[in-house]
């Protein structure tokens, strides 16, 4: 994950009308969509939201001008976990359904039901229209913005100062993880290398976690007292200069969040 | 172990979040008393540190690989299950809302499994063994194991309550399997104790595990 950090930045760096928007707009515009997704109850009807919402994602990405591989190969880094589930549904019964038809059944009385896969369909359906609009945020916003944003739409000082603070370090500490690895791959240390005894690889592993937490630790000592020498004191915040919203920014966010609220409640009450 | 969106209906998602923010809020309050106020971007540089943390590969004996949760140990070091609740729900907003990793909806889901259970199971577990065998070692070792074994059995009871996996499976695949790789983890969490207390033993809240 930690590898992804400086080309997700990159991304974001980029220029399009999509990067251009402010953050706040694009944070609820996400929230939005996402609590739609999830919202609507397990049914059929959310796989056609789904489509509507991977619609809006897939003209919105494309006005974004960034490369569909950046999207495939980000998919691809979210996916297991969740396609684990997913896949797993088909196996077996769940209570959203009362009567259950095998379609195939295999060894061991392993059967897959219609309704199953039918359940998976959903899941799998909220499950990609979620992450497509995360990596669309992530892609398009600075990590920065997004704290500023948040700020600016009222998540407390004292969170976003931490995560403002959290999110300049984690560019530090994963070059400091590279650095780490490149020196433990020249000594030729492999934590996966099976030829070398598991329990020196687990130590050397569990001194490398040490090291960098006395590390991060030691940056944190670092980085407080040059704060205190800068004036920092128990009412500091990040400082977050007025930014009202543009008109055009303003009647985007509008007309998006009009869209994803009318779609959500014309398809949740389609017969 | 990260929940994705879609995995737990919004009415339960919203439980959650309720419940993970009285959490947090008691973090914050951890946070100001504990360390003073002005202490909390320590904290927050930790927090980085435990992000790169968690991307290390972690062999599994089977061949595959996994990761630290390290909310045990931040919990250990820093003397207060809070400090797990605190470092984890920063590193799970960045996880979420950057990298996908984890829903939005349901992080209050795995702010409660990682962090809460993380926190408190790893520090009042590595202060009961402390206290019983008095070795702070294997306190910190079987403080890690049973913050990400209960952390995984929690997590297969709420997707068990949201009806999207079968509580049986759950248990047997989730609940099996971190308490195989949790072995690790609190292998790894005695591992680094060790250097903590070797390199700077200045850094333990409480350097023998024990409170008065």
């Amino acid at each position: 994950m930690i590898d992804d950090l400086f080309s997700i930045e990159k991304y974001a760096y980029r220029t399009s009308p999509i990067h251009r928007l402010d953050a706040r707009v694009k944070l609820l515009l996400t929230l939005a969509v996402i609590i739609a997704a999830v919202a609507v109850p397990y049914s059929p009807k959310v796989i056609d939201l789904a489509v509507v919402f991977f619609l809006f994602f897939a003209a919105l990405w494309a006005v974004s001008q960034l490369p569909v591989q950046v999207y495939a190969q980000r998919l691809v880094l979210i996916l297991p976990f969740g396609i684990f589930l997913i896949i797993f549904q088909i196996f077996v019964k769940n209570r959203y359904y009362d009567i259950f038809h095998p379609i195939v059944s295999l060894p061991f009385g392993i059967e897959i039901y219609a309704e199953s896969v039918e359940f998976a369909s959903i899941l799998f359906a909220k499950f990609i229209v979620c992450i497509s609009f995360i990596i669309l945020l992530s892609s398009t916003t600075r990590m920065q913005d997004l704290v500023e944003a948040s700020g600016r739409l009222g998540l407390p000082k004292e969170f976003t100062l931490p995560l403002g603070m959290m999110i300049r370090y984690l560019f530090v500490f994963a070059e400091m993880f590279l650095k780490i690895r490149s020196a433990l791959e020249t000594r030729c240390f492999d934590p996966l290398d099976r030829r070398l005894p598991y329990r020196y690889r687990l130590l050397q592993i569990g001194y490398t976690i040490g090291m960098i937490f006395v590390r991060s630790y030691e940056q944190g000592e670092r980085t407080y007292t040059s704060m205190l020498c800068r004036g920092y004191g128990n009412d500091s915040g990040m400082h977050l200069r007025r930014r009202p919203l543009h008109l055009r920014e303003a009647a985007f966010l509008a007309c998006s969040i009009l869209f994803i609220v009318t779609v959500t409640i014309v398809i949740y009450l389609a017969p | 172990m990260h929940i994705p969106d879609a995995f737990i209906p919004f009415p339960q998602a919203i439980v959650y979040w309720v419940i993970a923010l009285i959490f947090i809020a008691l973090a914050l309050r951890w946070a100001r008393r504990s360390m003073g106020e002005e202490r909390v971007p320590l904290v927050a540089v930790l927090a980085a540190g435990i992000f790169a943390i968690q991307a290390l590969n972690i062999p599994i004996p089977w061949g595959t690989s996994g990761h630290m949760v390290g909310a045990a140990l931040a919990a250990i070091v820093l003397g207060s299950p809070y400090a797990g609740v605190f470092v984890l729900t920063l590193v799970l907003l960045v996880q979420g809302f950057i990298f996908g990793d984890g829903g939005i909806t349901v992080m209050g889901a795995n702010i409660i499994n990682m962090g809460v259970v993380g926190g408190f199971v790893g520090f009042y577990g590595y202060q009961a063994v402390s206290r019983l065998i008095g070795n702070m070692y294997v306190a910190a070792f079987v403080a890690g194991w049973a913050s990400l074994f209960i952390s995984a059995v929690l997590c297969a009871v709420e997707l068990a309550i949201a009806g999207t996996f079968p509580l049986d499976l759950g248990l047997l695949f989730m609940g099996g399997y971190h308490a195989i790789i949790g072995v690790i983890e609190g292998g790894i969490t005695a591992i680094a104790l060790y250097l903590i207390t070797s390199a700077r033993p200045d850094i333990l809240e409480r350097p023998q595990g024990v409170t008065g």
